[in-house]
Formats: structure tokens, C-alpha cells, sequence
């Protein structure tokens, strides 16, 4: 049993928490070991935080790693965001032992101390390499049956590419191939590497000009006639998905396309009821497409 | 072979000159002879005006004959200047003109210091070490080798046709062997060419038909040169003629075998835009006129034997090895374009509608996959809209593409933007450029064509190519830099512009031949400026893209100059090359090959097991000598015996301190020199330069040799590229080994003295000095017992 530390940010617990049950309602199914990190804190973000002060990214990112260490396990993330920050951070401490002898410093004030024994994976990454695409569709029963989806694969996910696993960065694969793997139609669209708009602290300091970015992407997504869209990050999710509902009230959006972390997708097909994953308390709702899915999949079997 | 000690008893002629003033208003020269005069072995030591006038030349000539002067010491100004004056003038005199030593008193000396003190001191001491040295020069005679009256020409584009017509035209018998199944090259793959529009093919074929009907020239296609042997004047070269499968004299390329082939391929010739049978003839107008069998994906079903109405068909051809000798070689390797899958975000080999240049100029071809029809490979509909991307993998910095400009794009995007125009004028064409490059007869005028046609050009480089599923067409986009906004285009076609790189199998044959390549990986030319289609291996001359990326126009020209020097070459039935070279004394020498791998010139090999240095390519730089474990090379015009009497000459008479002796390369780190003093750069007399073929010669010990007779620093400069990073590494060693007996490492400095840095020398020298002040004098240590002395 591969065995992952947990570690979940902020939007997860906080805004949308099915993302956390539906890794937990799969893991087992898929010979993973999730554990929990107590005492976990915000990564801290990679874009807003690491420009303010460089030491406090590296410093607090460090302590989750500590805690990680701690419980002898490496860490798995659902976030872009703590994605870019919990690897490069990790990666660049243990590239320079006087950094890491800086950072350490300044974390024994809180009696922590960080000896570079994690790795850092996406949960997408985890499960390319530990389950594998055949056991992923082997246990997933109920299966798309062509239905068409967009997949959203966010910025931090791919880059910078130095500290990623070596893959395409203008055109990444896995999370195509996963979504294939559960009977979905991937879609081609134009901008599909385009960013959504929310990070690097645009969504909270030029919310219109984030919204822009996400209205530009469910364009192009309803240009090929996607009928859901299926992201990586916490943060992708909650800029399309609440994003989505801001577009609407300002009169700027006349369709609505679904929003679903690649996590509940998994946890849909595996069976577990869409409310058992929040599906229901998204702000774009979900229902039509869930029941559409449900529908075929009966159909088919 | 043995050295001869010289002692027997010598007259060393000693001539100072007075250069007008140049020299003799900071050197006392008067007193700088008296005190030559007393040195052992000077028979006379007499100033003049001007040593290079008439008259000057006249004095010297009496005074030897009258003094029986068997060597000539000339203090006056830099070497490089006069050379052959002074060398005939000893030959006048009776004196061997390998028997005569320059001391630059000049732009060594008088120019590069104002205290008449100091300047004498130090040219005393520069003359006194060139008196030492001289009583231990042999008298040399230039060599001769034999020349075959024959070349080589790798490489059967424009640049290679060309050489090989020129060559044979004068009576040379040439072979030109050609890796494809045809002639051509590059060149046979375009529509029209700039600026002139002419039909590339219409210019071509008539002289591919010349190369091969010509009496003078053997044409080798579908063959590769898989080694040469030898030196310049002499090469053995073995070809090997791939397995062709067809009998060249028994096809006549009736095509009946290509009809009945099941097999397919993409077509090279139309660039991978149409497919071509496993066995084929290139294109209608190849020369040889012949089919090739493609044996890495022929089936071997035999129809195409069986259609044969000749029986030119040998499926079990295995090739065959064919042996020549030659006097020169010239290389014309030509050029690939960069593989730009590499560059993802213009989805180059994921969109067929994102193509090269080198495909749209198939694409519009008459002779092309569509007959010149100017359609979309995606869906065969007719193109709207054309997007040129320039310098697609050129003037890139970042490690994916090359940082070199590639010359012709520019150029020839408008070329077809104009003859696209021409087709049919409602195309929109745009150009994204980053700068226009139009330098060239009649280029300029061809730009403003082309901009009077209509075609749009955007200052900015494409930041990414997309493609819609719901239009079908891809978006392009970049930032308009002049405009300053972002600008997005739909378009129906994407042409992208490689970079143009060294022919990939040209760079295995250099590999095989050693023949040094520059930077940017393209074969290097002995001099850019005035040498350039010569390499730095004699013998071996390039033309065409293979030196670098260039149009039509100057690969012409580079063939013709290349097939002049080659001619120079081999229009004599022998060839004088001058005796400064290493030389392997057999006596000594066991063939252990240690050599082999130091010389930056690969004029060493083994033939047969026994190592060989070919006095052609060799350049008597030296760099060989310290490397042999058994000490059995020595230079003919640098004996390790001069080398020590140079250091003593210097010592002896050097009465100031510091003493900071500068052991500077004989050629390039010398010009280098010479441009301080040519400057007026004034650094401090206590640098005494020996002048040595280059700082690769020197061992340990010599360094050890000085330190011991009290040298407080020494300095070391190259000039030769070749050997800069190897002497850098050499002098960290020596370095580390001088500490280990007590001398400080900073006793000893390295700079590399390429001729465009020499301001750093004024630098390099007043700290050397000074670094040497605070030192102080070096701790007394012994010399390693040379082995000079035992040598012959």
C-alpha cells in the first residue's frame, strides 16, 4: 500500500470539502494509504506570498514538510497552488544546505525542523504511478460513455518545468488519459493551457480581470460543446465554479458548464453518491450533468 | 636523429636598430651594444637607422661576410613585419635563414615605456636571451612532400558541383561523392530563388548534367566517405557505395520497377509532404537518371526485378568499398534545418497545416506533391492566409535553438511571399520578423517588392500557434512590438523558417577526420576574414553552408575561391612547407601513442602501429613534447636546449627586480603583444618575454628551472585557441605542484592573449608586477636535473 500524507490547502477544507472526500472515498479502492496532517497550515501561495517575503514562503512551506517527515510519508496535494509551493520549495532546500540550514534556523523558534526526507507528488501524479490507468478504469464500473468534458489541467501543474516530472509542457497528457480512462471524451479547445485566472493573487486583487480569464476559457470549452469541466486544483475549481456564478450575476454568462476536481470524477465512476463528494453544493450545479452520466451508465451497463 | 650541441665555435652577428627614433629615443642602443659585444659567441654588435632600408640591408650583408657571421641576431622591430626580407638577406649572406632570431625592441619595448633606464635594462636582457638561444638553433631546410594530382570533394549541392566543374575544368581529376542517390542538393528542392526569381532547377540541372558527363570528374552517389589517411598533397580515401540495388549501367530509369513496388515511404525530395515507392528515383531530373532501392524498408517481394526489363536488379547488393588517393579534399557538406518539434508552442509536427519553409517551397513547385497547387496539407482546401515565422530556432539564446542568425530566411520568405502574390494576390501573407535582414545586391529593393505587393510584416516573434476544432484554422499569436499591442491571426497556413544547421552526416565525417569546427558546430575556417575557405587542417578546404549558413550566390563563390586553393596545391608536383615542426625520434620513441590525443591539429596518428607526425599539418606548437612519457619528440626549430638558454640568456643580464619572466606564444599571443605596443600601452620593464611556439611546451621543471636562478614570477600567455583550455587546466597542476615545494601558486600566472583582448595586458602585466614586489624573492629551491643535457 502506497502510503501519502494528505496535505490539503485551504480551499479544500474551507470551500469545497468533497474534494477531500472523494480522494478519501477512492484511495482505498486504488491501494492508496491517505493520512491526515494534523496541524497542517496555509502552504503558503506561491504567487502572493513567495513575492512579499521569499523567507516566510520557504519558512512556513518547510514546517508542512516537517510534518510530513514526521510521519515518515510523502506528500500528495489536490492544489496547484500547494502543488508549486510544497515542491519547489522542497526541491530548492534540498538543491542548497545553506538555505536549508536558514530555513531550519528560523523553524527551530518553533521547534521544527525540516531534514529533506519527503517528496512532493500531485494526485494525479500519484496516481499515474502508483495505480496505473488499466487499474484506475478496472475499478471504476460506471464509465462516461463518450460524454464530452473539458480538462482544465491549471499553470503550476506543468510549470516551472524544471521542478516537474519531465513531460510535455505545451501539451500534457495524463490528465487526458485518466479522463479516457473513465469512458469520457476529452475535448480539444482552443486555450486549453490558458491559465483560469485566479492565481498569483489576480483573483483576489483584480477579481474583474480574473473573471475575464475564466469567461475567455468556458468560451472556448461551449465552442466544442464540453459538458462538463474537469480540473486538478482547489483553486482552478473555486474560480471556475464560484467564478462561474459571478460571470452570471454581472450578466456576462449565458450557459453554465459544471465544474468537477478529476477526484470526484473518480469517486462518480467508482459509484459513490454524488452527495457523499459535494457535488450538490457547488455554485454552478451539477445535477444535469451527474444525471445524465448516471443515466447512460445504466444504459450501458 | 640526434641534436647537435652547437660548440663549435660561433660568430653571432648582433644588429640593432635605431628605427628612426622609434627605438633609440628610450633604448640607449649604443650602450645596449656595447654590452652585447661582451657577451661569448658575439663577434660583432652594430646600430643603424633603418636595418630594413637598402642601405641597412647592405651594412649587414658586409659586416657578416667580413666577420664570417654564421648567425644573425636582428633587434628591431616586431617580427611580424619584414619576415622575408631577413630571411632572404641571410640567405645572401651565406647564413641558414632558419639561423636568424628577431628581437622586438619595439613594440616590445620602446613603445611601451618612457624611463631610458629602464627601457635599456630590459632590452639588454632581451637581446642576451635571444644570444644564449641562438647558439643552440639548427640550421633547417624547408620540406618537401609529394603531391597526387587529384581531390576529393564530399557533398554534391551547388557548392560541391561547382568545385568539382572549376577543378576538373583546369585539368584536375576530381571524385565527388554524394551521400543521396542524387546530385543537387539543397538547391534542387526550390521553386524559384532570390532575388532574380529565377527557376532554381532551370540553373541547376544543366551543370548536374556537366559534373556528370564531365571526363574529369567520378561521380559517386549514394556513397559515403568512411576514412582518410595521409597528409596534404597525399590522402588515401576509402568510399563506401551503399547497397543501391540497381546496376547504374544497366538502368535507363524507365520506372517500370517503381510502378509494381507495394512498399511506401515518405518522400524526402517533397520534404515528407507525399510518399514515395522503396524503390524510386528521387526526382525527374536526377543525376544519375537512375532508381535506388531503399533496403531499410524494402520487402524484398521481387516484383520490381521481375518488371525489369534489363535485369538491373540485384536485391542482394551488398555495397561496395572503393579506395583512391588524392592531393586535397573539399568539403561541401551543406546544411539541415533544425528539428523544430522542439518547439511545442508552434505545433510543428502536431498541425499538418504548421509546415517549413523547405516544404512550402515543394508546396508551390510545379514539380511539387500538388503540381504547384497552393493548398492546406490538412484538408486540401485552398489557403487564405499564410503566416511566415522568422528566425524559428535562430538568435535563440535559451539552449533550444542555435544563437546564430541563419542568413536567408529573410530573404527568401519574401521570395515567396512575392511569388505567392504573384499566384494569386488576394492571399494575405504576413511575416512576423524580429529584424529584416536584406543585405545583399539588389536585396533591399526586393524587401520593398515585396511590401509594395502587399505583404504585411509584424516586428514580433510568435508566441504560440493554436488550432481550432470548431473553425479549423489555426490562431496565431504574438506581440506587435512596434505597435506595442498584441495581435491575433487566423490563418490557414503556418510557415516557420528553421534555423540552418551543420548537415548532420557531414558532422559525423568531421568527427572521423578531425577537422575542427567552430563554435556554433559548422566546420572552422582557418582565418574568417582572410582565409575562409581554408581549414585548420592543410590540405582540406570548405565551401558552402557547411562553413555556415549562406545563399546561393556566395556558396558559389566560396567553391570557386576553395577550388583555386586547392589548385594551389596541386598545380605543383611537390609542395615546400616551412621546417619549424616536431619531430619523433625514433631511437626513443615506442609507439605508446601519448602523443596522439595532445595535438590540436591532428597531425598526429598511427599508421601500422607506428606514430606519426605529418610534418604538413604540424604546426610546431609543441603541445606534444611534454606529453611524451619517453621525451622522444623535439621541435626542429625549438630544441628544449634553446628553450633553457632563452630563460639564462634573460636571467643573466636582467639586473633589476622583480624579474618576472613572460613565456609568450609565438604567433597570435605575440600580435597581441605587439597591439599594446602598437598602442602606446605602457606596463613595467621587468616583464622579459621568451617567446616560446606556445606555453603547451613548457614542462614543470622549466617553470622549477627559472624560479631556482631567482625569477620572482612568470607569466604565461596563449593565443592559440585550441590550447587555451588545456592550458588552464596544466597551469592549475603546476600550480598546485609549485606550492607542494614551497613556491607560492601565485607565482604563477595564465591568460589566454587573443589579438582583440590585448588591453588586458597592460592589466595583467602592472599587477603581475606588482603581486611579484609584495612577494618578494621566491624561496631557494633546486632545479630537477633536466634532461636537456642527456638528450642525443
Amino acid at each position: 500500500m502506497a502510503k501519502y500524507a494528505f496535505y490539503l490547502g485551504c480551499i479544500a477544507p474551507n470551500r469545497y470539502p468533497g474534494i477531500e472526500a472523494s480522494v478519501k472515498a477512492v484511495a482505498p479502492k486504488l491501494g492508496l494509504e491517505i493520512i491526515d496532517i494534523p496541524g497542517a497550515s496555509c502552504c503558503p501561495p506561491p504567487g502572493v506570498i513567495r513575492s512579499f517575503d521569499k523567507m516566510t514562503w520557504y519558512v512556513i512551506a518547510a514546517r508542512n514538510l516537517s510534518l510530513a517527515e514526521s510521519l515518515k510519508a510523502d506528500v500528495v496535494v489536490v492544489c496547484n497552488g500547494c502543488y508549486a509551493t510544497l515542491r519547489d520549495v522542497n526541491i530548492e532546500l534540498k538543491e542548497n544546505p545553506q538555505l536549508m540550514q536558514k530555513v531550519n534556523s528560523l523553524l527551530s523558534k518553533y521547534g521544527r525542523e525540516y531534514k529533506g526526507e519527503v517528496e512532493v507528488y500531485h494526485f494525479i501524479d500519484v496516481l499515474a504511478k502508483d495505480v496505473g490507468i488499466n487499474k484506475i478504469a478496472e475499478e471504476t464500473p460506471l464509465k462516461g460513455n463518450g460524454m464530452k468534458v473539458a480538462a482544465h489541467y491549471g499553470c503550476h501543474y506543468v510549470k516551472p518545468s524544471k521542478y516537474r516530472p519531465s513531460m510535455s509542457v505545451e501539451y500534457p497528457e495524463l490528465l487526458d488519459k485518466l479522463i479516457e480512462a473513465l469512458g469520457f471524451e476529452s475535448v480539444q479547445y482552443v486555450d486549453k493551457n490558458m491559465c483560469c485566472g485566479a492565481g498569483g493573487g489576480v483573483r483576489s486583487s483584480f477579481l474583474d480581470l480574473s473573471l475575464d480569464f475564466t469567461l475567455t476559457k468556458l468560451q472556448r470549452m461551449k465552442e466544442v460543446g464540453a459538458e462538463a469541466l474537469i480540473n486538478i486544483c482547489s483553486f482552478c475549481h473555486l474560480q471556475f465554479d464560484a467564478g462561474q456564478k459571478m460571470l452570471m450575476d454581472k450578466g456576462l454568462l449565458n450557459f453554465s458548464i459544471p465544474v468537477l476536481h478529476y477526484s470526484q470524477l473518480l469517486a462518480l465512476c467508482m459509484g459513490v453518491e454524488p452527495e457523499k463528494l459535494g457535488l450538490h453544493e457547488h455554485a454552478i450545479s451539477t445535477r444535469k450533468f451527474v444525471e445524465k452520466f448516471l443515466e447512460s451508465s445504466k444504459t450501458k451497463g | 636523429m640526434n641534436i647537435s650541441l652547437g660548440d663549435r665555435e660561433l660568430k653571432i652577428g648582433v644588429f640593432i636598430c635605431a628605427c628612426g627614433g622609434n627605438i633609440s629615443n628610450v633604448v640607449d642602443i649604443n650602450k645596449v651594444a656595447e654590452e652585447i659585444k661582451q657577451l661569448e659567441g658575439v663577434a660583432i654588435a652594430k646600430t643603424y637607422e633603418f636595418l630594413c632600408s637598402k642601405p641597412g640591408q647592405e651594412l649587414i650583408e658586409e659586416e657578416c661576410k667580413k666577420n664570417n657571421v654564421d648567425r644573425l641576431i636582428i633587434a628591431a622591430c616586431t617580427e611580424n613585419m619584414h619576415i622575408k626580407t631577413f630571411r632572404e638577406l641571410a640567405s645572401r649572406t651565406g647564413i641558414n635563414p632558419y639561423q636568424v632570431l628577431r628581437v622586438n625592441l619595439r613594440e616590445h619595448n620602446s613603445w611601451t615605456l618612457e624611463d631610458k633606464e629602464e627601457a635599456t635594462a630590459k632590452a639588454i636582457s632581451m637581446i642576451a636571451s635571444a644570444v644564449e638561444s641562438i647558439k643552440f638553433m639548427e640550421p633547417l631546410q624547408p620540406l618537401k612532400s609529394e603531391v597526387k594530382r587529384g581531390a576529393l570533394v564530399v557533398g554534391g549541392g551547388i557548392a560541391g558541383i561547382t568545385v568539382a566543374l572549376e577543378l576538373a575544368n583546369s585539368g584536375i581529376d576530381v571524385t565527388l561523392v554524394e551521400a543521396k542517390p542524387s546530385i543537387g542538393g539543397h538547391m534542387a528542392q526550390l521553386n524559384k530563388t532570390f532575388p532574380t526569381l529565377d527557376c532554381a532547377q532551370c540553373i541547376l540541372t544543366p551543370k548536374m548534367v556537366d559534373v556528370a558527363s564531365h571526363p574529369k570528374i567520378k561521380l559517386y552517389t549514394y556513397s559515403e566517405v568512411k576514412d582518410v589517411q595521409g597528409s596534404p598533397g597525399n590522402y588515401h580515401v576509402k568510399i563506401f557505395m551503399k547497397p543501391r540495388g540497381v546496376d547504374p549501367e544497366k538502368c535507363v530509369g524507365c520506372g517500370l520497377c517503381s510502378e509494381k513496388c507495394p512498399t511506401k515511404a515518405p518522400d524526402e525530395f517533397n520534404e515528407g509532404l507525399s510518399q514515395r515507392k522503396a524503390i524510386y528515383k528521387p526526382f525527374p531530373q536526377a543525376v544519375p537518371a537512375i532508381y535506388t532501392i531503399d533496403f531499410s524498408i524494402c520487402k524484398k517481394c521481387g516484383l520490381c526485378a521481375k518488371a525489369c526489363p534489363r535485369g538491373a536488379i540485384n536485391l542482394e547488393d551488398k555495397g561496395k568499398d572503393i579506395e583512391l588517393d588524392v592531393g586535397a579534399i573539399i568539403l561541401a557538406t551543406g546544411f539541415d534545418l533544425l528539428d523544430l518539434r522542439r518547439y511545442e508552442e508552434w505545433g510543428y509536427g502536431r498541425y499538418p497545416d504548421v509546415i517549413t519553409s523547405l516544404q512550402l517551397e515543394r508546396l508551390i513547385s510545379p514539380t511539387g506533391p500538388t503540381g504547384g497547387a497552393l493548398l492546406r496539407p490538412s484538408n486540401g482546401q485552398p489557403v487564405n492566409r499564410i503566416v511566415f515565422i522568422l528566425c524559428a530556432g535562430s538568435r535563440d539564446t535559451s539552449g533550444r535553438g542555435v544563437p546564430y542568425c541563419s542568413k536567408v530566411c529573410c530573404m527568401y520568405s519574401m521570395k515567396n511571399a512575392i511569388l505567392i502574390k504573384e499566384f494569386m494576390s488576394s492571399i494575405d501573407i504576413w511575416i512576423f520578423y524580429i529584424d529584416v535582414r536584406a543585405a545583399g545586391k539588389g536585396y533591399e529593393e526586393f524587401y520593398e517588392k515585396s511590401r509594395k505587393e502587399g505583404v504585411n510584416f509584424v516586428r514580433g516573434k510568435i508566441g504560440e500557434v493554436q488550432y481550432n476544432p470548431s473553425t479549423g484554422k489555426l490562431i496565431v499569436r504574438a506581440e506587435d512590438t512596434l505597435l506595442c499591442r498584441p495581435i491575433e491571426l487566423e490563418a490557414d497556413l503556418v510557415v516557420l523558417c528553421p534555423a540552418i544547421v551543420p548537415s548532420k552526416s557531414g558532422l559525423e565525417l568531421m568527427e572521423k577526420l578531425k577537422i575542427p569546427l567552430s563554435e556554433d558546430g559548422f566546420i572552422q575556417e582557418k582565418h574568417p576574414k582572410i582565409d575562409p575557405v581554408a581549414t585548420l587542417k592543410e590540405g582540406v578546404y570548405v565551401c558552402g553552408c557547411a562553413s555556415g549558413p549562406k545563399d546561393i550566390r556566395e556558396s558559389v563563390i566560396e567553391a570557386q575561391a576553395a577550388a583555386k586553393r586547392a589548385l594551389e596545391l596541386l598545380a605543383s608536383d611537390y609542395i615546400t612547407i616551412e621546417p619549424e615542426k616536431a619531430l619523433i625520434d625514433e631511437s626513443r620513441c615506442d609507439n605508446c601513442g601519448a602523443c596522439i590525443g595532445s595535438c590540436p591539429y591532428g597531425a598526429i596518428t598511427s599508421q601500422e602501429g607506428i606514430v606519426k607526425i605529418d610534418l604538413i599539418s604540424c604546426t610546431g606548437c609543441g603541445a606534444c613534447i611534454p606529453v611524451c612519457p619517453k621525451d622522444a619528440i623535439e621541435l626542429m626549430h625549438f630544441s628544449r636546449r634553446m628553450l633553457k638558454a632563452m630563460i639564462d640568456g634573460a636571467i643573466s643580464k636582467a639586473k633589476f627586480k622583480p624579474v618576472v619572466l613572460a613565456f609568450i606564444e609565438k604567433k597570435i599571443a605575440y600580435s597581441a603583444m605587439d597591439q599594446v605596443g602598437l598602442n602606446r600601452l605602457k606596463y613595467p620593464y621587468n616583464v622579459i618575454p621568451i617567446y616560446v611556439p606556445s606555453t603547451a611546451y613548457l614542462k614543470l621543471e622549466d617553470l622549477i628551472y627559472a624560479f631556482s636562478k631567482g625569477v620572482d614570477a612568470i607569466a604565461l600567455l596563449e593565443g592559440r585557441p585550441e590550447l587555451i583550455e588545456l592550458m588552464k587546466g596544466r597551469v592549475r597542476e603546476f600550480q598546485d605542484k609549485l606550492e607542494e615545494i614551497g613556491i607560492e601558486s601565485m607565482r604563477l600566472w595564465f591568460t589566454d592573449a587573443p589579438v582583440p583582448s590585448f588591453r588586458k595586458l597592460r592589466d595583467f602585466f602592472e599587477q603581475l608586477k606588482t603581486m611579484a614586489e609584495d612577494l618578494g624573492p621566491p624561496p631557494e629551491i633546486e632545479a630537477i636535473p633536466s634532461e636537456v643535457e642527456s638528450h642525443g
